[in-house]
């Protein structure tokens, strides 16, 4: 406290009633009785992504130019942005807050600008934690096994991957086709994870090329053996030829086999396997109808993918499902179908499909049925003693099966059936393994579920929501599109139907980003504090001078993006 | 170089040669185009100034008061209703002794709801701690416009520079604006006392106990005092530079004159026309415009009306209850001292009906004819 001064008469005194020294022995933070607290939280993009990307990082980074060091967090996480660029259902942006104004952040697209950017990939390898000659198998090279195999590798462990089919790549390979994929995209990005020195060995079957027995030379195995024999329709007739199974139909025609189908093709499912058979049925010169028993907002497909589709000319007929495929002389001619109705939800949450009685019809010339009802793994090579619960291995949260030192993954152990959620399973086994080897236990990971993160990331788990975000800061932006080949084009052959982003919309699309949650230096807080007690730390963040800050929240109210808490005093947490 | 121009944009170009720092505005007629021109030397980059948007004239005085603290030349524009607004403000813009300069367009107040010109809106804030000029024309507002914040940044105190609604803010008038190197010799950059700033936190404003709180508002009354001298001299240095001289008052035909008019703003230049015709007819009719009003310049007002028999106060305002509010004040310039001319008090114009040369002939005539005011206040023109 300063010393009283005494004015003995006005000409000692100042101009105006001011203090003659400095305020700052006024400690006003004595007064506080709550705490701004600079802590980001969780993007909807980010909680919702089964990759576990820190997307909204990325977006941040790109809005300022570093478009490598964007890249670089997303490869921290998945060693395939440039086919989750292209295929992935992007979950991301069904959540993303900006929906709401403007339409979502074009997650998928800012992805694969980044995975196409012209720059040679540096990819970042974190500290080894590998013990000295630390051997790993992966059997499987989806995205699942490479995943693993990634993330492994960049700790500097050993890896082999067996692989029972002739290339790598897994579902990304045989289940996906070029006008969504581009074989040139998956190779490169296969190619880096092997040019960290993971082995890659094809055509090994695991039961038939090598045995169980081979496996003990590794410290671990990682089984990733993925969902490759589609469900079975079980109607009469099925056996018949010009019945060709979804995943075998995709298999042919993505190893580049000649694939006969035709005139007339009927697609049965509405996932984005009915989809991909549906559009590639087309491209083969195909006449193409889907079926589906529910409705238009019960498909479990990509509603771009369904867009895209009915675009191209594919019919879509709905409430529909086959009861007898109408053969002659063991050829497929036709379609017994019946309507359906939807009926009460089911444990799926969807409205369950019933036959409506007497309402059968027939399709009439039918060349190719297509069943395409979804999928199942097929674990016939597994040795005794590893446990399954139906066609699924089962392992806890950590990917341990019942066999020590075993542990799996990918669609043939969690059954989500997408590359994302595959790549975040893929990592969760990698960290695993990387514990496990060490000896370490194997607790702390979350309900598969939820996502894992190869790189620490110090956030509040709490979800920003759109009413969190303070809405005065935004207005509404449409979304940016990405452009596409026309229909009439694109349909002849299996050239790619998006193509991408040029800068200009990347920028656009990284600017519209609220960046829910997380700080970007907006400086909203830094203008808005009466008390000048939120101070700049090298423009990479800000703190608070508590011996000034009087708690009166007008940071934490400003803040566009629900960057700041407020703390009750003694009982605020770093 | 000379322009044909409204005296709003008299204001805008005043406000860019002074070099405003910070401009704190909100919209209200008849001051609009001020801040709207004002808004596109900023954006053009001919004033390198920030421009605040605010959501009322309470936040223009504020963000303006807090531009000042900060040690920029800040400045805002207002009218009526708006000015009212901003009342509460004026004292803390005074108080804190901040060199504010505003313009204000005269505005009757509602109701009735009216957008012509009127003195008694700025009259009203007669106490608030603020030098008040008013102008007669378009050239004299850019010019009080510069000496306005001259004047202000030497005795610390801010300045309302008064225009009539329409009669000049709509006008146009040949005004000759000067070139921007002769502006800068004359009004060099300000140079705060005191600064909020966050290196050297002090407290502004704070509580002051009785103790000290009367030695502040005597500090204040002393430079509204000084302010006086300073806007005679500041108004010659002024007539030096750029050939238009200017005063606290001035003096129209006064020799010799027995009946002086006492106006102010637009009313003046009707009021010239008026004697220039009686002086050729003989009559000993005079004219003196009141420039400042607060501080009120005493002596020149004694001085300039020693000789006179009578005064004609010609009031476009009224403060219900008591009437002309110069009327009033010229009659207490004269208490006491040793000559007593008759004043008569004429209220007229209120609501910006036009004060037409033959309403001044009627005033004069009045006077003339009367060897007694008779009334407390002379309405003239009113429908009864």
């Amino acid at each position: 406290m300063s010393e009283k001064i005494v004015f003995k008469t006005e000409a000692d005194m100042p101009l105006l009633p001011m203090s003659l020294d400095t305020t700052l022995y006024n400690k006003t933070g004595s007064w506080r009785y709550v705490r701004p607290i600079y802590r980001d939280k969780t993007p909807p993009c980010n909680q919702a992504c089964p990759a576990g990307e820190d997307i909204v990082a990325y977006l941040r980074l790109v809005d300022k130019g570093e478009y490598e060091q964007a890249r670089q967090r997303i490869l921290e996480e998945n060693p395939f942005p440039g086919v989750c660029g292209r295929v992935c259902g992007h979950p991301c942006e069904s959540e993303c807050n900006r929906a709401q104004l403007g339409g979502a952040i074009a997650i998928h697209a800012m992805e694969r600008f980044l995975a196409d950017l012209p720059l040679e990939r540096k990819l970042l390898t974190p500290e080894p934690t590998a013990p000295a000659g630390a051997k790993v198998a992966v059997i499987g090279s989806g995205p699942a096994g490479l995943s693993c195999a990634y993330q492994l590798a960049r700790r500097g462990y050993h890896v082999t991957v067996f692989e029972a089919l002739p290339v790598a790549g897994g579902m990304m390979r045989v289940g996906i086709p070029s006008y969504r994929l581009p074989r040139e995209v998956l190779d490169a990005e296969i190619a880096a994870i092997a040019a960290l020195g993971v082995e890659i060995r094809t055509g090994m079957r695991l039961g038939e090329n090598f045995s169980w027995e081979h496996l003990n030379a590794y410290g671990a195995v990682f089984l990733a053996v993925g969902q490759h024999r589609s469900r079975k329709l079980n109607v009469p007739g099925e056996d018949a030829q010009g019945v060709l199974p979804g995943l075998d139909f995709l298999r042919q025609v993505n190893l580049g086999q000649k694939v006969k189908v035709g005139p007339q093709v009927a697609v049965i499912g509405g996932g984005n396997t009915a989809m991909d058979a549906a559009r590639s049925a087309l491209r083969l010169g195909a006449d193409v109808t889907v079926l589906y028993r529910r409705s238009r907002k019960e498909m479990p497909a990509i509603s771009e993918e369904i867009e895209e589709a009915e675009q191209e000319g594919v019919r879509l007929e709905y409430l529909s499902a086959p009861v007898e495929i109408l053969t002659a002389r063991k050829k497929v001619t036709g379609l017994r179908c019946v309507r359906m109705r939807l009926g009460e939800p089911d444990e799926s949450g969807r409205r369950r499909p019933e036959p409506i009685a007497g309402s059968e019809y027939t399709i009439e010339d039918v060349d190719t049925v297509i069943p395409a009802l979804g999928q199942e793994a097929d674990l016939s090579f597994l040795d005794k003693g590893v446990r399954t619960r139906g066609d699924m291995i089962v392992t806890n949260e950590a990917g341990t099966t019942s066999r020590q030192a075993l542990f799996a993954g990918g669609d043939a152990a969690t059954g989500f059936g997408t590359v994302a959620h595959a790549i975040g399973s893929g990592k969760r086994a990698a960290l695993a393994i990387d514990k496990f080897l060490r000896g370490e236990a194997l607790d702390d990971f979350p309900p598969l579920t939820e996502h894992v993160h190869a790189a620490p990331r110090d956030v509040d788990p709490t979800v920003v929501h759109f009413e969190d975000l303070n809405l005065a800061y935004f207005t509404e932006e449409e979304r940016t599109p990405q452009p596409q080949r026309a229909v009439s084009e694109r349909i002849k052959d299996f050239g790619e139907v998006n193509l991408g982003f040029a800068e200009k919309d990347a920028l656009c699309e990284a600017e519209r980003c609220f960046s829910c949650g997380t700080c970007n230096q907006c400086d909203t807080c830094w203008l808005y504090c009466p008390d000048v007690c939120i101070l700049r730390v090298d423009h990479e963040g800000y703190e608070v001078n508590y011996d000034y800050c009087k708690g009166c929240g007008v940071c934490v109210e400003e803040c566009p993006r629900d960057a700041i808490s407020m703390e009750e005093e003694l009982k605020w947490r770093k | 170089m000379e322009k044909v121009i409204m005296g709003n944009h008299a204001v805008s170009y005043g406000i860019q040669l002074a070099r405003a720092q910070v401009i704190a505005a909100y919209p209200i007629t008849p001051q609009t185009q001020i801040v709207e021109m004002l808004s596109e030397f900023c954006a053009d980059g001919l004033l390198d100034a920030k421009f605040i948007k605010v959501e009322s004239e309470h936040s223009a005085m504020a963000a303006t008061v807090g531009a000042s603290f900060a040690g920029a030349r800040a400045c805002t524009a207002t009218s009526s209703h708006g000015l009212a607004l901003m009342h509460e403000v004026l004292h803390w813009a005074a108080g804190s002794r901040l060199p504010i300069v505003m313009a204000n367009v005269n505005r009757a107040m509602g109701p009735g709801w009216s957008v012509w010109t009127e003195q008694t809106d700025s009259l009203a804030q007669r106490d608030t701690g603020w030098l008040q000029f008013y102008c007669e024309t378009n050239q004299e507002v850019l010019d009080t416009v510069i000496q306005a914040f001259k004047i202000a940044e030497t005795i610390f105190l801010p300045i309302m520079v008064v225009l009539d609604a329409f009669v000049l803010s709509h006008t146009q008038e040949p005004v000759d604006i000067p070139d921007q190197a002769t502006v800068d010799s004359f009004l060099p950059p300000y140079e705060a006392k005191f600064r909020l700033q966050p290196g050297d936190p002090r407290a502004f404003g704070g509580l002051l106990a009785p103790d000290h709180y009367m030695e502040m508002r005597y500090k204040m009354q002393r430079a509204m005092e000084e302010a006086v001298a300073v806007t005679s001299q500041v108004g010659a240095e002024f007539g030096k530079v750029f050939g238009r001289s200017y005063d606290v008052v001035e003096k129209y035909r006064m020799d010799d004159a027995e009946i002086v008019l006492v106006t102010c703003s637009s009313i003046t230049s009707t009021s010239r026309v008026v004697v220039d015709e009686l002086r050729t007819k003989g009559e000993k009719v005079g004219l003196l415009k009141m420039r400042l009003f607060r501080p009120f310049p005493f002596a020149a007002v004694q001085e300039a009306l020693a000789g006179a028999k009578k005064v004609a106060v010609v009031d476009r305002n009224i403060s219900f209850g008591h009437g002309g509010i110069f009327a009033a004040e010229i009659k207490s310039a004269l208490y006491g001292g040793a000559h007593h001319p008759l004043i008569f008090p004429f209220i007229i114009g209120l609501g910006g009906r036009d004060v037409t040369p033959q309403s001044i002939r009627n005033i004069v005539s009045y006077t003339q004819e009367h060897d007694k005011p008779g009334e407390d206040i002379i309405w003239m023109e009113v429908k009864r």
